[in-house]
């Protein structure tokens, strides 16, 4: 039935469209490039977002380029994907139709050299000034080695920011080095007095080669360069990796491993919210307030380390399942530890949102207004605080989450206070849902050998602490022939470009800190 | 009015946490006599990002909350490279970053020390050989220590401060 739904959708789009049902879920229609533009502006009124814009190497004809537009509508299980097999070296631009793709075009013609001669906006992205023209690097025929970068950089071959003019109007430059134990990137704020007009963020200077360097790997070699994603987000990024795996293998993971994997998933969003929360506190000066979340949080670090053997549970998540089986020891000590987490968590709350100079701070400050959430591709806690009901665990469950009831938490007023409260909401919610996986959990063993993984292409998308990330997996004679992925800050930083519009340059940290924005899970 | 007084006269409650952890403590001890003699009691941190999964961030950072609080020890994480004694340096060196990189510590007064922090930082880990990084940290300034992990665990990061400080 609800495949249904999509088929008809996308048989209002174009009636002569041939589907594949490649698995479950997934549903590719093939389409030239001249049509691209057209279908993609009737799938945007009909309610589409653009998911994910990526690009594979050879996915249909040898030595050429095929770009993959990931769609959703809300509402729908099914994922829709348009390939579209380039003739030549470039493709029309649908940046005026769905915003989001202009930094997957401008990511894709650094990584790949495909051009999209009508985009409004052709500056590099990943590939800063220091790399040659002509060097593109996730082209097949590029080795994976160091190689002669630019020393003298042309002035008009300089990252040129949008100028913004006018009287009173004064630019503040900030970073890429930041004051205080943060990622790198650059801020570009165009200010009249303290109030902010404008602003750029320059990003990719932690640009790592992730997706290159995961080609020609063993499958069970790229959890680990999945997990170097971003540090904080490995247990969801290994997750969505062997996720994509096992789709492409048809390995049927084991229950009890499923359940092991949502704990760890649900451990990992309350530390990163915790986190959050603790920053949050910080950049309005009430640390005491702060103080109680970084406790909460350390101890749950020691707790990981317990379980899993890593305070960031690396190596937790395997393809077929998990690194290891926990013992009545530690399920004992987990489940002792969370009635009293609870407990405290919520007393630390009552007294944090007593504070009128918390609330003050807080309150309508970097609003992120609903009207961005679709152009942008906005998810996670950041769309849930501004009005849209969206969650990969509810929308597309993977694993365990098929199995239980998830609250659905959703505020309207988008602003600090809002993705505050919210993520507050999720760490009580995630407590519980720890707890009801310990009571349900099966036995059995943890993990499912697999006899090699075939040919073949597949995506796993997770609901990170941070919203969606997708993972694309291409596999080729036992080896990854591509990996891409879209994290949900890749997203997301494109957003707070609009929330401190109208706010003060003293009020960025901590609208930044709402938002939680991975610097390495963007540049990759 | 009343509520301000008897705040103010009221005796201030603080929260016991279990927080006793020998071995980090005996660590921190050492370290504070180390800091005394050898940076006459004040050792300022820069930390650096060159292209980090960040968790070695979060790790630096957590050395700050009350389970660690290094100010005890003498410790304080600076703003500016202008201030610091030391540069902590955390993943392999990116090719994007790698004059950011070089501009952070030619902004640092000498004496100057560098401690590269994690596997990726020490030799350019998985990253090693591949196009977006130049290697390790060494690849690009002069390292005076190496302290390896994925990431490296607080007290591992405390150590090799102690061991840079007594050697």
């Amino acid at each position: 039935m609800m495949e249904g739904e999509m088929f008809a959708e996308i048989g209002a789009l174009k009636s002569d469209a041939t589907l594949e049902l490649v698995r479950p879920g997934e549903i590719y229609v093939r389409i030239a490039p001249d049509e691209i533009v057209p279908f993609c502006r009737s799938a945007a009124e009909r309610g589409f977002e653009l998911v994910d814009l990526t690009c594979v190497e050879g996915f249909d004809r040898e030595g050429r380029a095929s770009l993959l537009y990931c769609m959703e509508k809300w509402g729908i299980r099914e994922t829709l994907t348009l390939v579209c097999t380039l003739d030549g070296g470039s493709a029309p631009s649908v940046d005026c139709i769905f915003s989001s793709a202009s930094w997957y075009e401008r990511k894709i013609r650094d990584l790949f050299g495909v051009d999209f001669p009508d985009a409004f906006d052709k500056r590099r992205l990943v590939l800063h000034e220091c790399y040659p023209e002509g060097f593109h690097p996730l082209k097949k025929s590029v080795p994976n080695q160091p190689f002669s970068p630019r020393t003298a950089i042309p002035p008009e071959d300089e990252y040129q920011f949008m100028p913004v003019e006018g009287e009173g109007v004064y630019q503040v430059p900030v970073g890429p080095v930041h004051a205080g134990i943060i990622e790198p990137g650059h801020f570009r704020f165009s200010v009249i007095g303290e109030t902010i007009v404008n602003l750029e963020v320059r990003m990719f200077y932690k640009h790592r080669g992730i997706e290159k360097l995961a080609e020609g790997k063993k499958p069970e070699e790229c959890v680990a360069v999945a997990e170097a994603i971003s540090g904080d987000e490995s247990v969801a990024n290994a997750l969505g990796f062997s996720l994509a795996i096992e789709k492409i293998a048809g390995i049927t993971v084991p229950d009890r491993a499923e359940y092991l994997r949502m704990i760890y998933a649900e451990l990992e969003r309350i530390h990163s919210h915790l986190g959050d929360m603790a920053g949050m506190l910080v950049d309005v000066a009430y640390p005491v307030g702060a103080t109680r979340f970084t406790v909460l949080r350390e101890e749950i670090f020691r707790l990981n380390r317990d379980l899993t053997g890593s305070r960031f549970m690396r190596g937790a998540v395997r393809i077929g399942g998990v690194g290891s089986d926990l013992s009545h020891d530690q399920i004992r000590s987990l489940s002792c530890f969370l009635p009293d987490a609870q407990e405290r968590f919520r007393d630390s709350l009552k007294v944090v949102l007593a504070s009128p100079t918390v609330i003050d701070r807080f309150a309508t400050t970097g609003v992120i207004e609903p009207r961005f959430i679709r152009p942008l591709h906005l998810t996670g806690p950041t769309a849930r605080a501004s009005g849209a009901s969206r969650d990969v665990r509810r929308d597309h469950p993977y694993g365990a989450y098929a199995d239980v009831s998830l609250p659905m938490r959703m505020l309207t007023s988008g602003d600090v206070l809002a993705r505050f409260s919210l993520k507050a909401s999720e760490v009580m919610d995630s407590l519980l849902m720890i707890r009801a996986c310990i009571e349900n959990l099966p036995d059995g063993p943890v993990i499912t050998k697999d006899s090699g993984v075939p040919d073949g292409y597949a995506r796993g998308i997770v609901e990170s602490a941070r919203g969606q990330n997708v993972h694309h997996v291409r596999v080729r004679d036992g080896r990854i022939d591509r990996y891409s992925v879209r994290t949900a800050s890749f997203c997301n930083w494109q957003a707070i470009q609009h929330a401190v519009m109208g706010n003060i340059v003293a009020d960025f940290p901590v609208i930044n800190k709402s938002l939680n924005l991975s610097y390495a899970g963007t540049d990759l | 009015m009343l509520p301000v007084f008897k705040n103010i006269i009221s005796r201030k409650t603080t929260e016991d946490i279990s927080l006793h952890d020998p071995e980090f403590e005996a660590v921190g001890g050492d370290l504070k006599a180390a800091i005394d003699a050898r940076m006459r009691r004040s050792l300022a941190i820069r930390e650096l990002d060159s292209g980090s999964d960040n968790a070695t961030e979060i790790e630096i950072n957590l050395l700050s909350s009350p389970h660690y609080d290094v100010e005890r020890f003498g410790i304080s994480f600076v703003a500016s490279p202008r201030h610091a004694d030391l540069l902590l340096v955390t993943g392999a060196v990116t090719r994007n970053m790698e004059v950011a990189v070089k501009k952070t510590y030619e902004a640092m007064p000498a004496p100057k020390y560098v401690i590269a922090v994690g596997d990726d930082a020490c030799d350019g880990g998985i990253y090693r050989g591949t196009y977006a990084v130049l290697g390790g940290v060494d690849a690009v300034l002069p390292v005076d220590l190496k302290i390896p992990g994925n990431p490296p665990e607080p007290i591992d990061i405390l150590r090799g401060i102690l061991a840079l400080m007594t050697r």
